[in-house]
This record gives C-alpha cells, structure tokens and sequence, in this order.
C-alpha cells in the first residue's frame, strides 16, 4: 500500500508538484503497480530460472585495451564545452 | 560526564588495477587529457551496450578471499539511479541484493575481528571541476573499475579505524589487484560514525562523513564528529542523521544533507548485463593464485625468524619488500641482520612511502644474502657489513668487491694487543677519564682500535683487552 506522503515525496525527489486530486489518482495507481511488481518479488531471485530470459551467464570481456574515441568525437553532442571538458551549469 | 564509546563502520572504495574500463575497452590510465579515454560506451551514449571486464570479477574475488569473505556463486548488476553530471547515464552500474563476496574480516592488532558485510563491483564516475559557476566535466575516470568494501559498525575507536584502512591497503597492494592511493584517489572511504553510553548495546543515530581522501583527514573528521556528537548529547540535544562533508581548510565536518532528503536510488536489475556465476573449481584457482598474505608473513617473522614485531610489520608492508627480505634471509642465521639493512640502510635511501613499497633498489636479494653470510660466518662484523652495504647499494657490484681476504682475515690475537696499546697512547686522556669513572671515555679509545683495523676487531674481545690493558 502506497501512502500520501510517500507520493509526495517522489514527487519532490522528481521535482514535479502534485495538485489535490493527482494525489489521490497517483497513490491509487501507484499502489496497483506496486502490487504488480510484487508478484514478481515473489520469485526468488536465488532460484534457476533467475537468469535473463536468454538463460545467458558469464558473458566477459578480455581486459585488453582498445584505442578510445577523439575527443572531438566524444565532445561532438555536448551542448556546450570548453578546453575539452563537457560544460554544465553547477548544481547544488 | 558520561564516558561515550565510538561506534564506526568503513566504506572503502578501491580502484582496481585493470588495464582497461569495466564495461568497455578505454583504458583506465591516471591523467590524460579530458575526456581521452572515453568511447560512446562510458559516456552513455543511447544505443551502446556494456560488456563486463572478466578481470573485475576475478580481482574482486581475491579481493574477497583476501578478506575471509564467502564469494556468491550467483550474483548480478544492479541500476543505481542518480543524477548528477559525473555520471552521464544518470545511473551507476553497481551491485544491491547480490554482491560477489559477502561475510568477511579482518583481524586487528589487538586480536578484534571487523566484520566485512560485503564487496561489491561497480563503475567509478567522471571527475568534476567546479569553476566560475560551471562545472567541467571529464570522464576519463568514468567506468574505472571499483569495489567497495562495507564494514560492520565493528569499529571502536579511531585508531581501529586506522588500521582497519592501512590493513586493507596493505593486503590489496599485496595481493596486486590495486595501488590503492589516496591521495590520487585510488582509495577512498566513507565513514558512519555513531556515539553511545560506553556499556551500552543500543546504537546510537549516525552520520556519514563523505569521501575521506587521506589518512590524515580521517582521523582528524572522525575526531571533530565524536566530539561533536558527544557535545550534542551532553546538552541534550539530539543527533540528526544525515550526510556530512570535511571540510579541510576549518577541519570540521558540515552537513550536507539530511535523510529526508536521502536519495531514493530505485535500484533495478541491470538488464543489459547477464547473470554472474562463480564456480568452486573457479573460487579454487583463484585462491591457489594469492600469495601469503601480510598478517600469515608477520606471523612467520616474529615467530620462525624471531624478528621484533616493529620489524616484521615494516618487512611485510608490500610484497616486493616480504618477498626481497625472504630471499635474503634464506637460510641465513642471523635473519635479524638482513632485516636490519633493509629496514635501516635500504630504506634511507628510498625518501617517500611509495618508494619505499617499490622497493627499486640497486642490488639482489641475492647479494645482500651474501654479505649476511659473511657475517654469519664471522669473517667480517657489523660496522664493516654497513660500509660495504653502502658501496654495493652506490654501485650495485657484490660484496666480494669490496671486502678484501685481509678484510675477512680477522686479528690474531698480538695484533689485537698491538692495536689497543697504539689506541690507549693515541687517547691518554680517555684512559686517565676511564681510569677516573668516566666509562664513556671507554667508546673513544675502542673506536680508535675499530679505525685502525679497519672494523676486523671483536668489540667485545678489543673492549675487554683495553679495559686490562689501562688498568695495569
């Protein structure tokens, strides 16, 4: 069971205000997901049939070094940058 | 006043030695210019998939078995969702409900057992630089390997907390999976610290001091963060559980944020990663691969070699200086001897702690084996042993080089006699001193015995001759 102040404080978490009746919408459906996703809970994560739907394991990589990307190339979507850094605005 | 005891727990974070990243190929150097070793894989580009390094598994394990932890033949990689610019997917892959090895410790110094909950694999994030209000951005560092190692509240005071951290460091270095450097940021710690009436069982709220990056810096954040928990109890107020930071220029801690506002990190099963299975044969080989590890190596130095325990934590501080004094010490009689040139001569020459593990020196084991050997055998003492070693550490030649058959000739006794008759009427005021009380005055004339035989006297045979000798 989902509560009020649990909503409220996703919500803040999200930063997205929630009128009066959105509360009483969003905690009935978020309750009813909830409840879903216990049925999955419900299967041991420890059991066979834990693995991915593939039934794939152990798929490694060798630690052997492969020439990185210019970074050029990596900076290319930034929307901005400066000396070769990404560039943000500083958050608190 | 109420005595209060310390309740501590540790998160360490230990950068692995791999060559590259966890997830992709980009390699994990120190430095580089920005944002060089990156690839669409560890900046998060939409589309890219990661693939899991084999050599971050196999290195947590020893990391693992190091630490007398049981390892999970099943585990997995969690989503760990925050956002924040170091971490351009807005999640870390981590681990939650399943780490790779779980229920270990480590022993103290005074015989108490810190708990280790679990060790986990994770990637590390981008590196941020704060600057005129923006905030620039590397992510060379993001998708290094790290584990971290969660202790159990089991730590009481500050000095546990410090060798809990150095014996970490300690067995990681030897065991080679990381260099484990604070100060680059290679290791680094979370401490949760908490206060309560000393007898009392109940734990008291705690707050965690974010990402200690020196020794120093610890001891001095846990310090001001007992006293200021204590201070608040003491006036009956209460402690707010919360994050805090240290700040080292005030060497005080400040809050940061408090639980209400505690990140819900809506942990999930990574999807684009499969399923971890650790075999007993594979937990077998790995095992088979540790070397003995510093606390069993100690244990052998003051115990078979019947070295002082000061020593034996100096010989066993990396595997490069344990496995150099071994071979040295081989078969020799005198193992205190070799111990005594490394710890005292060789490690003279080496000025910085790092150096010191490194333990880059110009001779072999081999060499400084041979030299003990000498003075084993009597053909040549101590004094003699600490010029030669001089010379052979200078050049890097053998001892032989040095020492001539004259040299290991040792006195018979009429040159023995003639020598000290020659000191005693170099010094007669040291002997009218001696001969007056003053047993020092002693030292001056046996150094000039030591001088004029180039060190081949026996002190104690020299001392006990000019003592005769004055006297008469």
């Amino acid at each position: 069971m989902v509560t009020h102040e649990e909503i409220l404080k996703i919500a803040k978490l999200a930063k997205l205000s929630v009128s009066a009746d959105e509360l009483v919408q969003l905690t009935k459906d978020m309750s009813e997901i909830i409840g879903f996703a216990d049925t999955i809970n419900a299967v041991s994560p420890e059991n066979s049939d834990f693995d991915n739907i593939n039934h794939l394991s152990n798929v490694f990589r060798d630690d052997v070094v492969a020439p990185s990307f210019d970074s050029g190339e990596i900076l290319k979507n930034a929307p901005e940058q400066e000396d070769g850094y990404f560039l943000v605005k500083k958050r608190a | 006043m109420t005595n209060y005891e310390l309740v501590s727990g540790l998160e360490t974070h230990i950068e692995l030695a791999t060559k590259t990243k966890i997830f992709c190929s980009c390699s994990t150097e120190f430095g580089g210019e920005p944002n060089t070793h990156c690839c669409p894989v560890c900046i998060g580009l939409p589309g890219t998939l990661p693939k899991l390094n084999r050599r971050v598994v196999e290195y947590a394990i020893l990391a693992g078995l190091a630490t007398n932890c049981e390892i999970s033949p099943v585990s997995k990689m969690d989503r760990k969702n925050y956002v924040y610019p170091d971490l351009p997917k807005a999640y870390q892959i981590s681990q939650y409900d399943m780490p790779l090895c779980k229920n270990g410790w480590i022993e103290l110094s005074n015989g108490r057992k810190i708990r280790i909950t679990r060790i986990h694999i994770e990637e590390d994030a981008g590196k941020l630089v704060h600057q005129r209000g923006n905030t620039f951005v590397d992510y060379n560092r993001g998708g290094v390997p790290l584990i971290e190692i969660v202790s159990e509240p089991d730590i009481r005071s500050i000095d546990e907390a410090r060798e809990y951290l150095e014996k970490l460091q300690t067995i990681m270095r030897f065991i080679g999976i990381s260099d484990c450097r604070m100060q680059e940021g290679s290791m680094r710690c979370d401490v949760n610290i908490s206060v309560r009436p000393a007898g009392s069982e109940a734990l008291g709220t705690r707050t965690e001091i974010k990402n200690m990056n020196s020794f120093a810096h610890m001891t001095k954040a846990m310090d001001y963060e007992l006293n200021r928990q204590i201070d608040l109890l003491e006036s009956g107020e209460k402690i707010v559980q919360e994050t805090r930071r240290y700040n080292e220029e005030t060497e005080c801690t400040e809050g940061m944020r408090g639980k209400e506002d505690a990140n819900d990190y809506r942990y999930f099963r990574e999807p684009d990663l499969v399923t971890i299975r650790v075999s007993a044969e594979e937990v077998a080989a790995l095992k088979a691969e540790l070397p003995e590890l510093p606390g069993a190596r100690m244990k052998r130095y003051t115990g078979e070699l019947g070295l002082p325990e000061a020593d034996a934590q100096q010989l066993a501080r990396s595997r490069r200086i344990a496995e150099f004094f071994e071979a040295a010490a081989d078969g020799v009689k005198n193992p205190k001897a070799a111990a005594n040139c490394i710890i005292g001569q060789m490690f003279s020459r080496l000025s910085t702690e790092a150096e010191k593990e490194a333990f880059d020196v110009a001779i072999t084991p081999e060499q400084l084996r041979e030299l003990v050997m000498l003075l084993d055998a009597g053909k040549i003492r101590m004094n003699l042993v600490k010029s030669t070693l001089e010379k052979m550490l200078d050049t890097g030649k053998s001892a032989k080089e040095f020492i001539s058959e004259s040299d290991m000739a040792g006195l018979d006794e009429d040159a023995l006699k003639a020598a000290c008759e020659q000191a005693i009427a170099a010094n007669p005021n040291a002997a009218a001193d001696y001969l007056g009380g003053k047993e020092k005055a002693l030292k001056a004339i046996l150094g000039g015995v030591m001088k004029a035989t180039r060190g081949r006297a026996d002190a104690v045979k020299a001392e006990q001759l000019l003592i005769q000798l004055i006297k008469k």
